[in-house]
């Protein structure tokens, strides 16, 4: 009906006739300046701050279940003495050993240096060392088999490629990396199931894993306002929001409910 | 005022009172600047119809002009990006040695080369001096030949004599070492010998140069293998091709659908070989390159062009109303975003499930699980009953036959005994002969029917459960509630909301209530409602039910959500129905089209027995219908844990739930009301209910829904709205109608019975959206026969198994393509290690699983008669491959559909398996119970003792559960067969092409020349019961 | 009210010529009107004074002594016809470019569109088919137009008026006209295009179209009304009815014809068959108002009912 209109008012007043010109509908191009993404941040040593503190238990250490071997005769023999889960130790400080601490949040926007050197997973007496560890984002992983038996390091990532490969008696090490972060990574062992470690991958330098004094330290953060995550593999996460000064030591303390 | 306006009209109607010019303007007046003015707008009408010409009916000119500048700069964009990734390639190692070999290669030919050069030039320049004075002279001489052929016998004479001469003539020619004479004959042999060791040279630099040829090759491909998008030069090749290109219509024509879309002509991303996104072609989306490149790949626009999926209007260009058909007398307009996979059942009438169309295949899903077949007929769904109907027919057609050709063959003989000479006697008994074999042909078809007959007894389901058992399965104050509002009880549930009266109401539970079937039902025990949850939570129910409410509802929404039973069962039935959910009370037969009462049995002096095996009807020889038509499948429990579970679903209730007594319920009056409404609803759509079982389908076929003319579509008093609002068309039709069946009766003053009787499935947006989008495809193809997906070969197999597939929910459980969902994934039982718990997912099946076996196993997943209540398979997982009393028929399409999927000939015949020799036996063995080898750590071995620990299929189904070279390439690389699988790789490293075990040494194993997985596979396939005894006897 | 509607019919493509139609009907005879009126008021001065009409000169108003009688066809009114054929063309022009012809879907045999109208120009043949049976409206009445229009040079006895616009020497042409174009043509055309909706129900201008509208309509005959079922009466009192139409309309235009002197003259002048051709021809005419009437008004379907033709 637009172009009769236009034959109308034609009609009427030819003068106006070039007001009424092409009949092309097209929509204008929308135009999309891309935001110029700002350089990444560097930490600045001079000013740099750093967290420490413990990570407590309230509740009372419980009885651990024992890891029976059995089903595979090699493993039991390397131990004299009873093996233990290890999924939730308590310090007789009443802290936590493996609990990890990390900083989950107000880091973004900086860029760290490449991470250096190897983390070691050992597998020995059918159990790994260390059950809990840390690993920065493309940080390199060092998989060993100590034992006379064959093994399969098998984790379940929800956010990195999944792998799962055997490992026989004094085969070769491993060296695995993971690219995503992911807090965390559980890791066992098909042949034995009691096998248990977890792996958090983390893509800058701030994390921790608490060890027999219950304790963690972490140094040269840059100030700012950060999100500071406990993790324990039975207590689960728990988080807490900390601001920190230029260079300033700040005490930051979690406790888990028994 | 007044006076103005009057003299206004005078000077208008009396035209002698107007003032008259002195001189007469016919004569002196000029009409020069009206005229020059009107010229001139007519001269500018013609500019503006040359405009009109050129570009406004032309509108894609300004597009292409546009899309040129801006493909180009994004080109130019993406180009340092490659230069970076080709620089990486060009620098990686693998080029840097691939180069090399090609440098090595070259140098190591270059001396022999530059001689060969040299002899070419050499020759080559011989051969300059040579040809011409050559060619001349033999030219002159065949010339003189054809005379002398020709010549009269007079001249012949003196003309022989001159081609001698010509032959014996001198030729001198001035070689640059010196000048050299010939002959003709001489001089033809040079020629010919220098050409012949030219063709030699060439042939052997050829030669020398093929080896780095071949090199060069290599690292092209190199290069182009491990590069993402394109290299520099080919997007240099692209911008040169994008600044050459013209304006002018990009036209895709087919005449065999007589297809013309120019859509290209604007579109102008679309099929180019780089990613464009709306962002890098500055924000013009009709810039973009098509989001699903696969599936051009798979429908070449050249052959299908765009319109055909897409719909609008593929000639137009004037604009983009137009072009997308948008308009009024457009009957095919753009498929809106949210339904544009409708475009797919142009060809794909026959996919039940379609790859890439989810909405689509969503829709198809909704269309039977919500019941809407139950009332309108849509070709591919509820199929059964027309194919049972179709099959009585041929049965019956098939017996008069038979008579027919017995009469014939009655009649030859006859004949053959009458006949005048021996020669027509036996030509008449031999016809006879022929025809008889004919009946026994007919015979052997239709007893094959007979078996397809009864199948389909057991194929034929219904959305609904069976309302003939609701006396003993319900609750009589629950129905009524539940009747009225469905949703009220349960809000996701498939049962859709009627509109009627508290009287209509009372009357429909009277009816459904009184039509129920009594039937023995003995009295259980409580069970242990804890261990119920677990079971139900852990057996598998939650692939297809739901527990628990609003947010903790968790599960699947396959079936009903089990949150609310507790008040409306009664649980002596729910345990027998949790028992055994296709158990009847009474059976039906189709015959008589009714229940057969123990009395009949009894009256024909048979005992009161029907199942899967016994199933003949006491009243005659025919099948009865021995199961509920409904697809729950029995999880094999034992009896208590079907106590265990119906107590838990019995706590499962609102504890402030009130119930008011249905006294009416009972109320022989209400009865016949309520038969009616029942009927004239349509419930028997998707109930089984006594006396309805034969009841048609009540609603509109929905087959060519979409193609219907819009004034077809009864948008009644809401019409003009729809035309104001801008949806009056097909979308907006079916999209109001699903949000409220009843809207169509605004405003019209109906009686109860003359309304709308669609009911009101409270369906979501995105329910609605595929609901539409299938509805909006149902359309008469504008495609040809010939390009419908309709495949003979194995893809037809795939398609059959999909619908039984869709039909039992396998979906809620298995995986049976990369990253589709089930049921089960999310739930948190089945995260981290739980994963292991899950079902095995299907990939791939077919190439794993030996089709007579798997077969066997969906007849009876349990693998044995007695020992019933464990997984045939996987004993160690809780979830349990229910039973589905599948018939014959449904397990051949399933069989066919694995084998399709993974390409595997049917039937299949399994490769004879070399068998061991002693010593391979023996390593075999060592290797198998080495301690390096965890093969025996998680699989059963069929020994008891150990078999509860262990974690992983026994070994004693292999050889004949799985295929041989399945097995091999699974124990050698199990991470790419079955991803995240607890299976380990790496058992095996390749090793000068044999595959050798590399966990630990195992005594003997390093001097075996075989191929380790290869024992391995052969061992477990050659797997004997003492063998087993041996393993586990250590 | 739905004056969207409305808009919309009124826009359509097809039906700009009758748009245009009713805005230049009234001006063109407004027009021409203006400048009979004056003629004839000068004729009428020179009738009155006889003396005035021996030297006045015979031009028509408006006019002034010294201009001269006559001029030239060329170029007075060739140059006056090139701008007019310039000024239509530069319309088609126009027109052509800003209105695309106006095409639909691809027909449907399965589905008659609602209201399926005629072309403009035929619409009102069509709208006839309401009022007659079709072989009258589709078949006489056209016919009897064209004969009609053939008839007029001959039928015509008036020799005033030749040359110059009239109206009091050709009054009974002028109206006749203006009659038969206008009431029963352009009318009727008008009625068909905006007045006539869906079903062919009668409309009114801003009402709205509905297709479900349904309207209650009982269209008897009248032998019917007055309670005489049976034949042959009924075929018979048709026969007088109409008959009784017949002499009526004779008798009007009869009186009509013998108005006034200036009648009565041209009234002498006419030969019998001239008499009764033009009889003829009026008594037909006034027919269909007529009948519009009956229809319209009384819901009256037909006058003359028989076996094999109705009225």
């Amino acid at each position: 009906m637009r172009k009769f209109g236009i034959f109308l008012l034609t009609i009427v007043s030819i003068g106006l006739w070039v007001a009424c010109g092409g009949g092309a509908e097209s929509e204008a191009p929308a135009d999309t300046a891309a935001p110029a993404a700002e350089a990444a941040r560097r930490v600045d040593p001079a000013t740099a701050a750093s967290l420490q503190g413990k990570v407590n238990y309230s509740g009372q250490a419980p009885q651990l279940a024992r890891l029976r071997m059995g089903a595979d005769p090699t493993c039991d023999k390397q131990h004299s003495e009873p093996v233990y889960a290890q999924d939730l130790l308590v310090n007789d400080n009443g802290t936590l050993e493996n609990a990890f601490v990390w900083v989950k949040s107000g880091l973004e926007g900086y860029a760290f240096d490449a991470p250096t050197g190897q983390v070691t997973l050992d597998q020995q007496g059918c159990v790994y060392l260390p059950h809990v560890l840390g690993l920065r984002t493309g940080q390199e992983l060092r998989i060993l088999n100590s034992d006379p038996t064959t093994h399969n390091v098998n984790p379940t990532p929800a956010n990195n490629r999944d792998w799962n490969e055997s490992q026989g008696p004094n085969a070769p090490e491993k060296i695995k990396t993971f690219a995503r972060q992911e807090v965390m990574i559980p890791v066992k062992c098909n042949v034995h199931p009691w096998m248990k470690a977890y792996i958090g991958v983390v893509d800058h330098p701030f994390f921790a894993v608490t060890g027999k004094d219950g304790a963690y330290e972490l140094k040269g953060l840059p100030p700012g306002t950060y999100t500071v995550e406990a993790w324990h593999e039975k207590l689960g996460p728990m988080e807490q929001q900390v601001t920190v000064a230029a260079s300033e030591t700040k005490t930051v303390e979690f406790s888990f409910g028994g | 005022m007044v006076q103005r306006l009057k003299s206004w009209w005078k000077s208008l109607s009396k035209l002698e009172d107007q003032p008259v010019p002195e001189r007469d303007p016919i004569v002196n007046s000029s009409l020069a600047i009206p005229l020059a003015l009107s010229s001139l707008l007519l001269m500018l009408s013609l500019v503006w119809a040359f405009y009109e010409e050129g570009w406004g009916l032309r509108p894609w000119r300004v597009y292409q002009d546009e899309f040129q500048e801006l493909f180009v700069s994004a080109l130019e964009k993406k180009k340092p990006v490659s230069r970076e990734e080709e620089q990486a390639i060009l620098a990686s190692s693998g080029y840097q040695e691939l180069l090399a070999r090609l440098r090595q290669a070259e140098e190591s030919r270059q001396s022999d080369l530059q001689s060969l050069e040299q002899q070419e030039q050499q020759i080559r320049q011989r051969l300059a001096i040579l040809t011409r004075p050559f060619t001349t002279a033999r030219s002159e001489i065949q010339a003189k030949r054809y005379e002398v052929e020709t010549a009269s016998a007079s001249s012949r004479e003196s003309l022989a004599r001159q081609l001698d001469e010509l032959r014996q003539r001198n030729y001198r020619i001035e070689f640059p070492d010196g000048p050299q004479d010939y002959t003709f004959g001489e001089l033809e042999e040079e020629f010919n010998a220098l050409k012949a060791e030219q063709g030699h040279v060439q042939q052997r630099k050829v030669e020398l140069l093929r080896a780095p040829a071949r090199l060069q090759r290599q690292l092209n491909e190199y290069v182009n293998n491990r590069l993402a998008g394109l290299t520099e030069v080919q997007l240099d090749g692209l911008i040169g091709e994008a600044r050459g290109q013209g304006i002018y219509i990009r036209q895709i024509h087919n005449p065999e659908i007589n297809l013309v879309d120019r859509c290209e002509s604007c579109h102008l991303g679309i099929r180019e070989p780089v990613t464009l996104t709306a962002d890098e072609m500055g924000g013009r989306r009709v810039f973009v390159s098509h989001p699903r490149p696969e599936l051009l790949a798979l429908h070449d626009p050249e052959t299908f062009g765009c319109s055909p999926c897409h719909n609008g209007n593929g000639v137009g260009t004037v604009s983009v109303t137009k072009a997308h058909g948008k308009y009024k007398h457009w009957l095919w307009p753009l498929f809106a975003k949210e339904n544009f996979e409708a475009g797919c059942l142009q060809c794909h009438q026959n996919d039940r499930h379609l790859r890439y169309a989810d909405t689509l295949t969503a829709g198809k899903d909704l269309f039977q699980y919500r019941g809407c077949m139950g009332c309108h007929p849509r070709d591919g769904f509820d199929t059964e009953p027309r194919e049972t109907r179709e099959v009585q027919k041929q049965i019956t057609d098939l017996f008069a036959e038979k008579q027919a050709e017995q009469l014939k063959a009655e009649r030859l003989l006859n004949l053959g005994d009458r006949a005048a000479t021996n020669e027509e006697a036996n030509q008449l008994y031999a016809d006879a002969q022929a025809v008889t074999l004919d009946v026994a042909a007919i015979d052997a078809r239709v007893d094959q029917l007979r078996v397809r007959a009864d199948e389909l007894l057991l194929e034929v389901k219904k959305p609904g459960p069976n309302l003939k058992e609701v006396r003993m399965k319900l609750r009589p104050e629950w129905i009524p509630r539940w009747i009225e509002n469905p949703q009220a009880f349960r809000p996701d549930t498939k049962m859709p909301q009627f509109r009627l009266s508290p009287e209509d109401v009372q009357a429909v539970s009277a009816f459904i209530w009184q039509s129920g079937v009594e039937g023995p039902l003995d009295r259980q025990p409580q069970g242990n409602a804890e261990r119920g949850r677990q079971i139900v939570e852990s057996r598998g129910c939650l692939g297809c039910h739901s527990v628990g409410e609003g947010e903790q509802q968790h599960g699947g929404n396959f079936a009903a959500n089990l949150s609310r039973v507790g008040e409306k069962a009664n649980y002596d039935y729910l345990v027998r129905w949790v028992h055994a959910p296709r158990r009847r009370t009474l059976p039906y037969c189709p015959v008589h089209a009714r229940d057969i009462t123990p009395e009949d049995y009894a009256g024909q002096g048979l005992p009161f027995r029907f199942d899967l095996e016994y199933n003949r009807c006491p009243l005659g020889d025919h099948s009865l219908q021995v199961q509920n038509q409904n697809v729950m499948p029995s999880l094999r429990l034992t009896e208590q844990e079907a106590r265990d579970i119906a107590s838990y679903l019995m706590t499962q209730r609102h504890a402030d739930a009130q119930y008011a007594p249905v006294p009416f319920i009972e109320d022989q009056a209400l009865f016949d009301r309520g038969r009616f409404l029942v009927r004239h609803h349509g419930c028997a759509g998707c109930h089984e209910i006594a006396g309805l079982e034969d009841e048609g389908k009540i609603g509109t076929d929905l087959t060519l829904e979409g193609s219907k003319p819009i004034e077809r579509l009864d948008f009644a008093l809401l019409t003009h709205d729809a035309k104001k609002e801008g949806w009056y068309n097909h979308k907006g039709f079916f999209e109001n109608k699903l949000r409220n069946p009843a809207v169509y009766d605004q405003g019209k003053i109906k009686e109860p019975l003359e309304r709308l009787r669609m009911p009101n499935f409270h369906l979501s947006k995105e329910d609605i959206d595929r609901l539409t989008t299938f509805l909006l495809g149902s359309q008469e193809s504008v495609v040809p026969e010939q390009y419908h997906f309709n495949p003979s070969d194995q893809r037809a197999d795939v398609q059959a198994g999909w619908v039984v597939v869709k039909k039992y929910n396998c979906m809620g459980c298995h995986e049976f393509y990369a990253g589709q969902p089930t049921s089960l994934v999310d739930l948190p039982q089945y995260q981290g290690d739980g994963r292991e718990k899950l079902p095995p997912n299907l990939i791939g099946e077919g190439a794993r699983v030996n089709p007579n076996w798997l077969a066997r196993f969906l007849e009876n997943p349990a693998l044995s008669r007695e020992d019933v209540h464990r997984n045939g398979v996987r004993p160690y997982l809780d979830l349990r491959m229910p039973s589905f009393d599948l018939s014959a028929g449904e397990v051949q399409k399933l069989v066919k559909f694995f084998q399709a999927l993974s390409r595997q000939p049917l039937p299949y015949l399994p490769v004879p398996q070399e068998p061991l020799t002693d010593r391979e036996l023996v390593l075999a063995r060592g290797l198998f119970t080495s301690q390096a080898a965890p093969c025996l750590r998680c699989h059963a071995t069929g020994d008891p003792r150990t078999d509860q620990t262990k974690t992983a299929p026994n070994f004693a189904l292999v050889s004949e559960r799985l295929k041989p070279d399945w097995t091999r390439r699974w124990i050698v690389h199990p991470e790419i067969i079955s991803p995240g699988t607890a299976m380990p790789s790496g058992l095996f490293r390749e090793e000068a092409a044999r595959w050798v075990f590399a966990l630990g040494r195992v005594p003997g194993l390093e001097s075996y020349p075989g191929d380790h997985a290869d024992l391995v596979v052969r061992y477990m396939f050659q797997f004997t019961p003492q063998e087993q005894r041996r393993l586990t006897g250590r | 009210m739905d004056w969207a509607q409305l808009w919309e019919i009124v826009s359509l493509p097809d039906n700009v010529p009758i748009v245009a139609l009713m805005l230049l009907v009234p001006f063109f005879m407004w027009y021409g009107l203006r400048q009979s009126f004056a003629t004839d008021r000068m004729i009428a001065r020179l009738e009155a004074d006889s003396k005035l009409a021996k030297d006045h000169h015979r031009k028509f108003e408006p006019y002034r002594k010294g201009w001269d009688q006559k001029v030239h066809v060329w170029p007075y009114l060739l140059r006056i016809e090139l701008l007019a054929a310039v000024v239509v063309t530069l319309i088609l022009m126009v027109w052509s470019i800003t209105l695309d012809a106006p095409l639909e879907e691809p027909a449907n045999p399965n589905l008659t569109m609602n209201p399926a109208k005629a072309p403009w120009y035929f619409l009102g043949l069509q709208e006839m088919l309401v009022y007659f049976d079709p072989w009258i409206a589709g078949v006489v009445m056209p016919t009897l137009i064209i004969l009609g229009l053939m008839v007029i040079p001959y039928a015509d006895k008036n020799p005033l008026g030749n040359g110059y616009y009239t109206y009091k020497q050709r009054k009974f042409a002028i109206l006749a006209f203006c009659f038969g174009f206008i009431v029963l043509w352009l009318a009727m055309i008008f009625i068909g295009t905006f007045i006539r909706g869906p079903g062919w129900i009668w409309f009114w201008p801003g009402e709205t179209w509905d297709h479900h509208r349904l309207v209650f309509e009982v269209n008897r005959d009248l032998p019917e009304i007055l309670g005489i079922t049976q034949q042959p009466w009924v075929g018979i009192f048709g026969a007088l009815a109409t008959g009784l139409y017949a002499w009526a309309a004779g008798w009007v235009c009869h009186r009509f014809l013998v108005w006034n002197d200036f009648n009565k003259e041209i009234y002498a002048r006419m030969t019998l068959t001239h008499y009764l051709i033009y009889q003829f021809f009026m008594i037909t005419m006034l027919s269909l108002p007529v009948k519009m009437v009956l229809r319209l008004v009384f819901r009256i379907k037909y006058v003359w009912v028989t076996p094999w033709f109705n009225v």
